[in-house]
């Protein structure tokens, strides 16, 4: 068959092309492996405008369980954190490994809560007796982290991300402390050992000044006249004292009255009835019981935009509570590989598949270079003469072009895996349908540069700059999602970008999206098709 | 004339405003071994191009054995063979490989290809080079391969546009011989050149071709006695009655006075010679120089173009 004798004599004259070798297979690997080992460990990593908080969590939690809060005290902090926009919580596993990311200047700053952090958040207290000792947190800076078992390990080349990360967890501790202070502060408003203390205090608060005895005038009348209607009182009377002076008691009482208001209203005479009497008398259990919860609910009343029983910062500030955000919380993985090559790390899953797009298309050298040497060399004339169809001629010459870049696809994938580390996904069979639709486009591209290209020279200046312009443009120089969405919905125009689409749907995605991925082979596949009609129009095999 | 396996009626091609071929017509028998002749840019390898279907014509008509040819004739092209100007080999193959190659296209396969291949590639003495990249050969190597390429298949009618170009005499004469036996074995051989002695040497019918047209086109011996021999004889002294009774030799067309010498003119030197020589004799007269000038073919090229072949 004529086509399979031109396709295996392109595929002996391309497998003995250096010059091809080199571009298709060679560069594509070093580049990687330079930049491989170039490039920071964040490169890869889907761009996250947010402040990372690594965190280590130590803490046991509180010993019995309380109502409040319901979990342990690193978790409420934590929660306030990730409910902040702007901040993404990173949960490293152990001190020992947030100590190394510190020290090898990879993270700016550690949070880490202490064991005891829970208990001794729960100690914090306006009070300065209760059981267990209460802990005062607060300074002149804010929370002394020590004081409530949170320890920031910060790299001291990195301050000013140290301190905005430290500026952080104060503001989180001083929303989380002062509402859960405050609130168990109220609760104690009013108790009975509030009450006890202030009677305690307004005992020794002698004498009872006039004008108090002569405000409790009306309470005392209308004490007496409640009693002297009571018939129970009246029968107690009559019991205690006879008829005769219980009816004479009786009839004078409006008198009686009388005089005791006189009496609560003359200030010299309250002075001296007064004199041995303290306000902390008058606060009995039984008052201090009745008041106590009327004390509480009246400051409550009076400082009605706040509710102090409420512990958290939200209910404090009566405002609605933020819930926490659990994309917000992402597990530490060590993303830098491992090795001389960092094998492993997350950018070569990203490096690979880029290079892999990009040098395909460099296929268009190779084959505009192929197509040249067969007008250089007259053979393409000779094939003109030979009893051969102009379709079977470019055929010839498609198929392998196409064997050529579809083994530069499987070859740059399988170095990745071997050199680099980096995994082939979930969907390795839709990977190679996307290496093959990949082909497709790059062939059909490149069939149609040599369609225009005369010379070496042309092939050169037209395969590289368009190549470059399109892996530029496409986003395989970089990654995409670094991309304004404009430039990256833009970039559509370029197969690559369908490609490094789909690519990164298989390679960075745990749950690849089938749908896109054979959209993006779709296009591909027409691409490939549309370059194969411009080419096979524009072809001149004169 | 043998069966006529070409014949080329009215053909015409142009490149723009250039008219490379103004209306050609001629036709090859077969087991011809045919000149084309004419300078660079007479229309030669145009010619070959739209005869070997490499290009069609603008007008006229092409007929290869028998039945109308051009580039969708696809199945006629397997009877022919092309050796083109430029070299036409894959110089990242091997001579074995390119062989295969062409041998391939044209439809041989399997043992009979290798035979094939083998055979070629001893006819062209590049056997011990069989496996060697034909990057790395000489310019003659490379035309012998070119040579081979273009017979691999047997083809019954065999194009050769400038075959010896830039090669060394053993690779010419090398060339020469195989495309004599090609041709004592039956096959047709359309040979071009705008070497003189090349086509004069190998070619029993000669076109000639300039400027897109065919000028001449017949056996050598035919187009050599388009023109006139010469004779100049040099007399030791001037003998009377001489000029006068050279005239009425038989064969001297005209005699006239040169210097010290006479020329005749004649259709057939070889036989004026003889008669020449004795009439001086009866004369007592003294030769002391005698000039020969037969017609040769590059005579009958510029007698036809006005100019030498190499203008």
């Amino acid at each position: 068959m004529p086509i399979l004798t031109l396709a295996a004599k392109d595929l002996r004259l391309l497998l003995r092309d250096a010059r091809s070798a080199v571009i298709l297979l060679v560069t594509p690997l070093v580049l990687i492996l330079v930049l491989g080992m170039a490039l920071g460990e964040g490169f890869g990593e889907k761009p996250d405008d947010r402040l990372r908080i690594s965190v280590v969590n130590l803490d046991r939690g509180l010993s019995t369980k309380q109502p409040f809060p319901e979990k342990m005290w690193s978790e409420v902090v934590m929660d306030d954190l990730t409910a902040t926009a702007g901040i993404r919580l990173e949960l490293i596993t152990d001190r020992a490994e947030a100590e190394k990311l510190v020290a090898r200047n990879r993270r700016a700053a550690v949070i880490v809560f202490e064991p005891e952090f829970s208990e001794r958040m729960n100690r914090c207290s306006f009070l300065s007796q209760a059981t267990p000792p209460p802990i005062n947190p607060f300074d002149r800076d804010g929370v002394r982290t020590a004081e409530v078992g949170l320890t920031l390990l910060k790299d001291q080349t990195q301050p000013v991300t140290a301190s905005t990360i430290e500026q952080v967890a104060q503001v989180t501790l001083l929303r989380v402390l002062i509402p859960w202070m405050i609130g168990r502060a109220f609760e104690r408003v009013g108790d009975d050992a509030f009450m006890e203390s202030l009677a305690v205090k307004l005992k020794d608060a002698k004498p009872l000044p006039p004008a108090v005895l002569k405000e409790l005038d009306p309470v005392v009348q209308k004490l007496l006249d409640a009693l002297m209607r009571d018939p129970e009182f009246a029968a107690m009377m009559l019991k205690a004292v006879g008829f005769r002076d219980a009816g004479t008691i009786a009839g004078r009482s409006r008198e009686f009255k009388e005089v005791v208001s006189q009496a609560f209203n003359n200030p010299k005479l309250m002075a001296r009835v007064g004199r041995d009497i303290a306000f902390g008398e008058v606060m009995t259990p039984a008052v201090r019981a009745e008041v106590g919860p009327k004390v509480r609910d009246g400051v409550q009343e009076v400082l009605s935009n706040y509710d102090f029983k409420a512990k958290t910062w939200a209910g404090l500030n009566k405002d609605r509570a933020r819930s926490a955000n659990p994309d917000g919380v992402t597990e530490y993985r060590d993303t830098s590989g491992t090795g001389f090559l960092n094998r492993g790390a997350v950018r070569y899953q990203i490096l690979v598949p880029s290079y892999t797009v990009m040098f395909a298309f460099f296929l268009v050298l190779s084959v505009g270079w192929l197509f040249v040497a067969e007008r250089k060399h007259g053979t393409l004339a000779r094939l003109r003469a030979a009893p051969l169809a102009r379709g079977q001629i470019l055929m010839g010459k498609l198929l392998p072009c196409l064997a050529v870049s579809l083994a530069q696809g499987f070859f740059l994938l399988a170095a990745g895996w071997a050199l680099f580390g980096m995994t082939w996904g979930s969907r390795p069979d839709l990977l190679a349908a996307v290496v093959v639709c990949t082909s497709l486009a790059a062939v059909g591209l490149s069939v149609f540069v040599a369609s225009i290209a005369r010379t070496e020279t042309q092939v050169a200046v037209y395969g590289t700059l368009l190549v470059l312009v399109l892996g530029g443009v496409s986003g395989s120089l970089m990654p995409r999602d670094l991309m304004p969405e404009k430039m990256k919905a833009a970039s559509l125009a370029t197969p690559h970008a369908w490609a490094l689409d789909a690519y990164s749907q298989l390679l960075a995605n745990p749950v690849p999206d089938a749908a896109l991925i054979a959209t993006a082979c779709g296009v591909l596949a027409a691409f490939g098709a549309a370059f194969t009609a411009l080419a096979w129009w524009r072809m001149d095999l004169e | 004339m043998p069966e006529q396996i070409l014949e080329v009626t009215d053909v015409r091609k142009r490149f723009g405003d250039l008219a490379a071929l103004g209306g050609v017509t001629l036709a090859v028998g077969a087991g011809e071994l045919f000149g084309l002749l004419g300078p660079n840019g007479a229309g030669k390898t145009t010619l070959i191009s739209i005869l070997s279907g490499l290009t069609d014509a603008d007008g006229g008509e092409v007929k290869l054995f028998g039945q109308p040819f051009n580039r969708a004739a696809r199945d006629l092209r397997r009877l022919v063979g092309i050796g083109t100007q430029d070299l036409a080999i894959y110089p990242d193959l091997t001579p074995r490989e390119n062989l295969r190659f062409f041998g391939k296209l044209y439809g041989l396969g399997g043992k009979s290809l290798e035979s094939r291949v083998d055979a070629v590639l001893a006819e062209v003495g590049l056997t011990e080079r069989a496996n060697d990249r034909a990057g790395t050969f000489s310019g003659g190597m490379k035309r012998r391969l070119n040579l081979a390429a273009a017979v691999v298949h047997e083809p019954k009618l065999l194009f050769l546009d400038e075959p010896t170009t830039g090669v060394d005499p053993q690779s010419r004469n090398h060339i020469f011989r195989q495309v004599k036996a090609l041709n004592a074995a039956g096959v047709t051989v359309i040979y071009t050149s705008h070497y003189m002695e090349e086509v004069q040497a190998l070619c029993k019918r000669i076109a000639v071709l300039d400027g897109g047209k065919l000028l001449a086109c017949d056996t050598l011996p035919n187009l050599l006695r388009t023109l006139d021999g010469r004779v100049r004889f040099t007399l030791a002294q001037p003998v009377a009655g001489f000029e006068e009774r050279l005239a009425k030799v038989p064969g001297a067309k005209q005699v006239k006075a040169l210097g010290g010498g006479i020329e005749v003119t004649t259709d057939s030197v070889p036989e004026l010679l003889p008669v020449v020589m004795t009439l001086a004799g009866e004369l007592g007269a003294t030769v002391t120089a005698i000039d020969p000038r037969e017609p040769t073919l590059e005579r009958v090229f510029l007698h036809l173009t006005g100019r030498e072949l190499r203008d």
